[in-house]
């Protein structure tokens, strides 16, 4: 029996949030913008009698590499079953990466920012906002949803390869929102998060994406730092 | 980096708070019950006891006398809470968990904490102050994210809706 089967059925319910289209290629179930439809959990009430609890776990993902290793990590320390069966008994993960959304306006950095092409004027606009063109904006989204994909089909290979059973999502919006939102929305257990993403500065232990959901988000929330390099203490 | 039992370590920061409580109950039921007694990680309570100087915020010709009972009552406390921490894990039916007692500030006894027994996970509950209560009492979950070693898990207490 081919153990991922599951994986590619297709979801059953979906509610489109975000305007990325359904059909992006990938076979695994790809989720986009569904609302779980499962009964709201009493937080307070649950005792050890209840039959065993599916841990739903959400993992956010952007292009770093903090946030992949936090994926590993999650898929190496929660679900250590070594079959589907028994993995899938311990919960499900699901995958979301949240894209920015595109500034409709560009700021040209730079002197001779936006050079007219008639150059008999010999104007630059060097500090112009013009607006972009709906041809630019519609390759600068094209990109986007590219990329959300690459990322997520890794993330779900990655799932397939250490036998967990994932479902993703992408979501347009402020990730610090967003994440907060889907967690409530979806009820999750456990939202993952890497501890630095795509502002590496040195000297900041957390990232501030992170920080924000650690705050702010209903559910726990783990936060999954890098391993030490061996050049620190 | 494993400990003796070759099993990844738990670390689990309580105070005397319901918050610490739920965070506990909570990680037990997610981490240990369900593996009966093939648990995946080894679980180490580790419980912040102020110090008697942290503790008496007067100063004055009384504080030598009353410093004996300021140390009972702490440890009146500290006992409290580890017995409540101790009858959680055995209502679960989860054995072999150590229980340590550190004195000191929860932020440095949970970082060291987390060098000392090279733990994997750091778990700790959340007060859930907002942003000034925040900056006024400072916040221990917060610190730890930032600072601890290993990957850490904030655990709150969900605030019950009207």
């Amino acid at each position: 029996m081919d153990p991922y089967a599951d994986l590619k059925t297709p979801p059953t319910t979906a509610a489109t949030v975000s305007d990325v289209p359904g059909g992006v290629g990938a076979e695994e179930s790809t989720v986009v913008g569904m609302v779980m439809q499962q009964p709201v959990a009493d937080m307070g009430a649950r005792t050890p009698e209840e039959e065993i609890r599916k841990m739903k776990v959400m993992v956010a993902l952007d292009e770093s590499d903090g946030s992949f290793y936090a994926l590993r990590w999650t898929l190496d320390h929660l679900f250590r079953g070594r079959t589907l069966e028994e993995n899938d008994r311990l919960g499900r993960v699901t995958v979301v990466h949240v894209q920015q959304p595109f500034q409709q306006y560009v700021f040209p950095a730079g002197p001779g920012g936006s050079v007219r092409p008639c150059s008999h004027l010999r104007c630059t606009y060097t500090y112009a906002a013009f607006y972009a063109s709906s041809a630019v904006v519609e390759s600068v989204k094209k990109a986007q949803e590219e990329n959300a994909t690459f990322i997520l089909s890794r993330a779900l290979q990655m799932c397939r390869e250490k036998l967990v059973k994932a479902e993703s999502l992408i979501m347009n919006g402020d990730p610090k929102d967003m994440l907060c939102q889907a967690t409530e929305q979806m009820h999750m257990d456990l939202l993952v998060v890497g501890s630095r993403g795509l502002g590496m500065i040195k000297r900041a232990f957390l990232g501030s994406v992170s920080d924000y959901c650690a705050h702010h988000a209903k559910c726990p929330i783990l936060i999954v730092k890098p391993p030490k390099e061996v050049t620190n203490k | 980096m494993a400990s003796g039992a070759n099993k990844p370590v738990m670390l689990v920061g309580v105070d005397d708070s319901e918050h610490s409580v739920y965070a506990l109950k909570w990680t037990l039921d997610n981490f240990f019950v369900p593996f009966s007694s093939n648990h995946p990680y080894k679980l180490i309570i580790v419980h912040a006891r102020p110090t008697v100087t942290m503790a008496v915020g007067f100063a004055g010709p009384g504080v030598a006398e009353a410093l004996p009972y300021v140390e009972a009552d702490l440890k009146r406390q500290v006992t409290k809470v580890l017995d409540k921490m101790k009858e959680i894990c055995s209502k679960k039916s989860v054995q072999d968990v150590v229980v340590e007692v550190h004195e000191g500030d929860g932020r440095n006894v949970l970082c060291d904490a987390v060098d000392k027994h090279h733990a994997s996970i750091l778990v700790v509950g959340s007060h859930g102050y907002g942003t000034i209560k925040r900056a006024v009492l400072g916040s221990v979950s917060d610190y730890c994210a930032h600072h601890a070693h290993c990957s850490v898990m904030i655990v709150k207490k969900p605030k019950t809706k009207q």
